[in-house]
Formats: C-alpha cells, sequence, structure tokens
C-alpha cells in the first residue's frame, strides 16, 4: 500500500477533538509528560559533569548530520560497498511495498514462518506486520511496548515509547485477556511483573524465530555496521538469536565513522530519555563468522527511501537530519494535548507534522502544518538543530501556492489583508468590532459566545474590550 | 531620543491600555514618543496561515512607516519578534528592502528589552502591593531571548513579590489562529497553564504579549476563577492598572 493509503492524517482535526475529551489517554499522558520533560533536562544538565557543553555538542552533532545528507548517495556508496565485503546483503526499497516483498522474499527463500521484531519505525510506514502475516509469516514486536501494541491491535503512538497512551489498567486488561488469566488488582509496583509475563511469553518466541527483523539508529558507513540504541534487551536477541537479520533503515541514517557515532551518542539517549548511555549498544556488522559462535547466519539490510531522496537538496532538506530521539514531540504543548495517533500517521508531533505530509502527499495532511503554537519548544530541544516551526511554516506557504487552503479561509486573509494596508477602512472597521465586541459582554466584560470565532469561546471567554480603540483614543488625546 | 512606538492590532482593538501604559512608561523616562499613523499589523497572521505575498507586503508597509526613527518599541515579544526575525527572511532576496528589513530589525525593540538594555531604566512609576506570577510567551523567550528583563523591572517594583509558578516557559496554548482553529486542544494547552498559575498562588498573572494574556484571562474566569488578575507588563510597571 502507498504510505498516503494508510494514512488518517486528513482526519486531524476530528481525531484530535476526540483524543483530548479521552480520559484514560489524558491520564497516561499527564503522567509521562514531567518524566520526559525532566529526565532529558537533568540528562542534559549532566553534560557539564563530563566536560562537555550542549551548545558545542550539538553544533558538532548537527554539523555530522548536515555532511551526510549534503552527499548522501556518497555516503550510501561506500556502506553498501563495507557491509557487502562484511558479508550482509544489501536491498534497495523505494517504498513501503518494496519493503514487504523484500522481506517476504527473504522469509520465504529461508523457510520462516516467524519473525521476532526489534523497534523499527520503517516497518510502520510499510505496514510490514500486516503484510507479512497476509503471507502466513507470524511477525512477533518485542519490544515491551510494541508487544502491547501488536496485542491491542494499535500502532505505536511514540517513536521510543510506542505504548505511552496506555495506562497500567489497560495494560492488565490486556494481558489478562491476551495470556488467558484472571484479571488482577495492580499498581505501579507491579509494572515488574507484567513485564515478566511479556518475559516469559517472548523468550518462547525469541528461540522459535527464524527471522529476526530490527531498524538501526545509525548505519556506519566506515564498517558497514548498523548501530542499535536500545533499553530492553530484545535488540540483541532479535539480531542473534534468529538465522536470519533483516535490518530496515532509512537512506538517511548514515554517518561516517565510528568517531562520529560517538559524538551522537553523547546527545540520542540524553534527547531521548535522559540517559548518559542507554542500557545496550550492539554495532552489528556482517553475519556470524567461521569461528564465531553467535549471530545470524545471513544479514540482510534493506534501505529505504519511501520519500527521504526527495527531500535532499530541498527546503526539507535539514529534517533529514533527524535522529529519531522523539525530544520534538516530549516537549510538544500539542503532542501532550492528544498523544500520537491524532496525527494519523507513523510519526507524530513536530517531525510529524513535517515528515507525514512530506511521505504521504501535502494534501493528505493539510491541518498537520498547522497544528502547532509555533512555541518553538520543539526546536529548542532538537539535538540536530532542526527549525521544526520554520519547516511547518514553509508547508503552509506551499500549501498557499498550491491553493490547498479552503476557500473560505483564503477570502477571509485576503480581505483582512486587504485591510490592513488600507488603514483609513481599517480604522473604520475596527472602531466598529470594538464596539461590537464590547455590545456582546456580559457585566463582569467577558464574551461567553462569539459567533464569529467558535473554536475560542467552546472552552475560554473573551475578555471584552472597552469599547474604544487605542488609536481612537489617542487621536482624541492629542486634540485636547 | 525620538521613537516609534507600534502598539500592535491586539493592544488596538482588545486593550487600549496597553499602549498608553507604554506610552506612560516611555515619555516617563524622557523619550519623545510618536505613534507612527497608518500602523494596522505587523503581518503574523498572514504568515502563520502561510500568505508569503501578504506577509511581504505587510513588512514593507511596516518597514516604510517605522524606520524613520531611532527606535521601534513595541509591547510585545511576538510582534517583536515578526519584525527582528521574520522581516529579514522574508525580505532576504530583495536587493532594497534585504537592507531596511535588517536596519529595522537592528533597531525595534520589546518594551520590556528596551526599558532595560536601550533606557537602563531602574525604577519604574508603578506600585504593586501582592504577589504576581510572570509567563514567558514563547516567541519573546525563545525568539529574543527575553527572560531576566521583565522580571527585573518587576524587582524594582516595591511592596511586590515575585512567585514563579512550575513550567513558567511552557507554551499558553494561544499561537494565534491556533486557538481558533484547534479550539478545543488550545484550550488543553492553556488548562495547564492555568494550574501551574494555580500553584504559584500569585494575585496576578503577568505577560508581555496579549494574545496568551486574553487566552489565559479567557481560559481562568471559564474555569470559575474571577480572582486571579491577568495583567500585561506594561499596565504593572506604569501603574496603571485595570480596575
Amino acid at each position: 500500500m502507498s504510505a498516503a493509503g494508510h494514512s488518517q492524517a486528513m482526519f486531524f482535526q476530528a481525531r484530535a477533538t476526540a483524543q483530548v475529551r479521552n480520559k484514560d489517554l489524558q491520564k497516561a499522558l499527564e503522567k509521562a509528560k514531567p518524566l520526559f520533560v525532566g529526565k532529558r533536562a537533568k540528562g542534559i544538565a549532566a553534560l557539564a559533569d563530563d566536560g562537555l557543553d550542549f551548545a558545542q555538542l550539538r553544533a558538532a552533532c548537527t554539523e555530522i548530520r548536515r555532511r551526510v545528507v549534503d552527499d548522501l548517495d556518497v555516503w550510501l556508496e561506500i556502506f553498501e560497498e563495507r557491509a557487502r565485503a562484511s558479508g550482509a546483503e544489501v536491498l534497495w526499497a523505494r517504498d513501503g511495498d518494496e519493503i514487504c516483498r523484500h522481506v517476504i522474499d527473504i522469509a520465504r527463500r529461508n523457510g520462516v514462518s516467524k519473525a521476532v521484531k526489534s523497534k523499527s519505525m520503517l516497518s510502520e510506514e510499510a505496514q510490514l506486520n500486516e503484510a507479512l502475516s497476509a503471507a502466513g509469516i507470524e511477525p512477533v514486536e518485542t519490544d515491551l511496548g510494541e508487544y502491547i501494541v501488536q496485542l491491542a491491535g494499535e500502532t505505536p503512538s511514540h517513536i521510543i515509547a510506542p505504548a505511552v497512551h496506555k495506562t497500567l489498567a489497560e495494560v492488565e486488561a490486556l494481558f489478562a485477556e491476551r495470556h488467558g488469566r484472571a484479571l488482577q488488582e495492580r499498581t505501579s509496583v507491579d509494572i515488574p511483573l507484567l513485564t515478566a509475563e511479556a518475559r516469559a511469553v517472548l523468550r518462547q518466541h525469541f528461540l522459535s524465530a527464524e527471522m529476526g527483523i530490527s531498524g538501526a539508529n545509525f548505519l556506519i558507513a566506515e564498517s558497514g555496521s548498523a548501530a542499535l540504541v536500545t533499553n530492553e534487551g530484545n535488540g540483541r536477541m532479535v539480531t542473534t538469536l534468529p538465522k536470519v537479520h533483516v535490518v530496515i533503515t532509512g537512506i538517511e541514517k548514515i554517518v561516517p565513522t565510528l568517531e562520529d557515532f560517538a559524538t551522537l551518542m553523547r546527545l540520542l539517549p540524553r534527547s531521548a530519555t535522559g540517559q548518559s548511555i542507554s542500557n545496550y549498544v550492539s554495532l552489528l556488522t556482517g553475519t556470524r563468522g567461521v569461528d564465531e559462535t553467535e549471530g545470524p547466519e545471513k544479514t540482510v539490510f534493506i534501505l529505504v527511501d519511501n520519500g527521504r531522496a526527495a527531500l535532499a537538496g530541498s527546503d526539507f532538506a535539514d529534517m533529514l537530519r533527524c535522529i529519531r530521539c522523539g525530544a520534538c514531540m516530549n516537549h510538544c504543548p500539542v503532542y501532550f494535548s492528544l498523544g500520537g495517533h491524532a496525527y494519523g500517521w507513523v510519526y507524530p508531533g513536530p517531525m510529524g507534522a513535517v515528515l507525514t505530509p512530506l511521505y504521504t502527499g501535502i494534501e493528505n495532511a493539510l491541518d498537520l502544518p498547522h497544528a502547532s503554537t509555533g512555541c518553538n519548544q520543539c526546536g529548542a530541544v532538537c539535538p540536530v538543530n532542526i527549525p521544526l516551526p520554520s519547516l511547518m511554516h514553509r508547508l503552509r506557504e506551499i500549501q498557499n501556492e498550491r491553493a490547498l487552503r479552503p476557500l473560505s479561509e483564503r477570502i477571509a486573509l485576503r480581505a483582512w489583508g486587504w485591510l490592513a494596508q488600507h488603514p483609513g477602512m481599517y480604522r473604520w472597521l475596527t472602531r466598529r468590532v470594538a464596539r461590537y465586541l464590547r455590545w456582546l459582554a456580559d457585566d463582569s466584560g467577558r464574551i461567553r459566545v462569539l459567533g464569529l470565532a467558535p473554536g475560542w469561546t467552546a472552552g475560554r471567554d473573551l475578555p471584552a474590550p472597552p469599547g474604544k480603540t487605542f488609536h481612537e483614543l489617542y487621536a482624541a488625546r492629542k486634540r485636547a | 531620543m525620538r521613537l516609534a512606538l507600534f502598539v500592535t492590532c491586539l493592544v488596538d482593538l482588545m486593550r487600549p491600555e496597553v499602549g498608553f501604559a507604554s506610552l506612560r512608561l516611555l515619555e516617563g523616562a524622557g523619550c519623545d514618543v510618536v505613534v507612527p499613523p497608518g500602523q494596522t499589523c505587523c503581518g503574523q497572521p498572514a504568515f502563520g496561515a502561510g500568505n508569503r505575498v501578504l506577509a511581504t507586503d505587510l513588512a514593507r508597509q511596516a518597514i516604510a512607516q517605522l524606520e524613520d526613527y531611532e527606535y521601534v518599541v513595541i509591547p510585545s515579544g511576538s510582534c517583536t519578534d515578526q519584525i527582528r526575525n521574520v522581516y529579514p527572511q522574508l525580505l532576504a532576496d530583495d536587493p532594497i528592502w534585504a537592507a531596511r528589513a535588517q536596519a529595522l530589525a537592528a533597531r525595534s525593540y520589546e518594551l520590556s528589552c528596551f526599558l532595560v538594555e536601550v533606557l537602563k531604566l531602574e525604577q519604574v512609576p508603578g506600585a504593586l502591593a501582592g504577589s504576581v506570577t510572570y509567563h514567558d510567551s514563547c516567541k519573546g523567550l525563545r525568539g529574543l531571548g527575553i527572560k531576566a528583563q521583565p522580571r527585573n523591572l518587576l524587582a524594582s517594583m516595591r511592596g511586590m513579590t515575585l512567585s514563579e509558578m512550575p513550567d513558567c516557559e511552557e507554551c499558553c496554548g494561544f499561537g494565534g489562529a491556533f486557538a481558533v482553529r484547534f479550539g478545543e486542544v488550545s484550550t488543553a494547552i492553556v488548562d495547564r497553564k492555568c494550574e501551574s498559575i494555580a500553584a504559584a498562588g500569585a494575585d496576578a498573572v503577568v505577560g508581555a504579549d496579549l494574545g496568551c494574556l486574553l487566552n489565559i484571562e479567557g481560559r481562568l474566569r471559564r474555569r470559575g476563577d474571577q480572582r486571579t488578575q491577568v495583567l500585561h507588563l506594561a499596565e504593572v510597571l506604569a501603574g496603571t492598572l485595570p480596575k
């Protein structure tokens, strides 16, 4: 299916409203927000303990990623050559469909009936699980959050915390039902019990799966390796136990050298979870050697375009620097009012508001670039300095250039623009609007219903103006 | 020194007292203040909506109206951000206007910045017995680096205590058209701001952007808080508080 095919981004407005009213979701988000924000703040502050400076590191990380994005084709060729030399296979995929075809083909050629998966957002872009199931291959998500989401028949609502939208009670109910046991009363101290329960189920899958599918946080050009940054250990199992390991990543995930990778690792975990380093950092190169006892017999890289190549050299090239830490959504007031599902496609939050229109069609996600207060809390924390609000602005401009905005909006803006350029008329009208608003107000000076802007007064009053404009009063004062 | 006051369209329409408070502060400090006629809007709504052509036309209009003054002072962080940071970007490729945009940007100041950085004001006419909490609006804070200036001015006032709210740097959910387009989302965001304000327990919340203040006041009142005053920094500093 094409990327646009499974996007629900056109229904953002309705989905957002539903999510704002979803009490369970709001409870879950309320809990998560201070954790994300607080942990990152601590992690960044702790850089000083190691004699490191955030601004300097950020500039260095930005530069590394910029260097790659500027010459993406060259770095990809180097990576492909080194990866092949180490014994891995390298395949290319234009879009999600091609990812699915490659994976199913590899599975069939290797007699795979079950694939264990470590987190991969690319496989969400491709809707790989659906394709595998349809082909008779059982996909099993092994990241705890992804496992929960898969059991629930949902999609991840956050790129590093896929089940952040779920409350403890919801997970308990889900596990009881799907693991065939009685429902129990749970508090947060029981979370390790639930984790152990999932672990026991997953262990069997790790041992029986013939294929492991993972993403990669980075591809290292000089060594032809995939770098995996994880916390749960499932990534190690997925990438070493099954006989076949398939790595699915976007073509923009390249970094030139291991040293560059080390630099990026200073900021990636800190930006994501506040950790100075994740529990596991794996560098996966080639296949199991003749005298080695661990690792896959076959390693296949699937390097995916799915809209990325078109961004290189465009107004949106900055977006290709993204290292998927999630800090933008973790600091977004809009994301934390809605959760990720409202955004309608794979990537939520500010990064999604930019990527979804670019990867699924600008005309298929008209609300997303507007779903921002412009606060720039995202841009301020981005470890690779992506100007997310500016990119959203650029998308809004393209919507205008292509006449994709509603006619009523275009007419209103044009009328307002004409007035703003004709001060005499503008004054005349604002004087009347000021009086009208005053007239609408109740005794306490508040407007409770404003027909012109029902979106405002549904949840707020509008403090009424005194009835005369500044320019009117100022002119009177000067005459006096 | 001769300076222009750009009152902003919101102040003009919704809270003219903020314009007069700004005048009082600036004139009180010995400035010769002109309110250039013909000023309407800095063009933010057009820029926000993605209408670059209109935003650029309005930028040219504002530049032509304001460029003949030594300084331009604006009682709003977001309008100042538009003039300082966005105008030069909108006109970067225009051989004539690029330099004019940059020249104006360099001389345009948000009110509290101007009072502190240019006038080096240490005393303000206002007096306020009670506690206030300060909301950092986004464009002022992240676009212009306004953080200490308003607090220093507030701290200079006798009888006033500053009680910081948790998450004072968090967005209030206004965002211009966003507040109307995504009313419920905006309300959910401002709800969190209202809770922060309540946690500060201050008599008044003070800010430097009228859009944020209308949003915050509107939500506080709807939630049933009739007590917490919502004040523009200019009003507090000038001592021209609404009754």
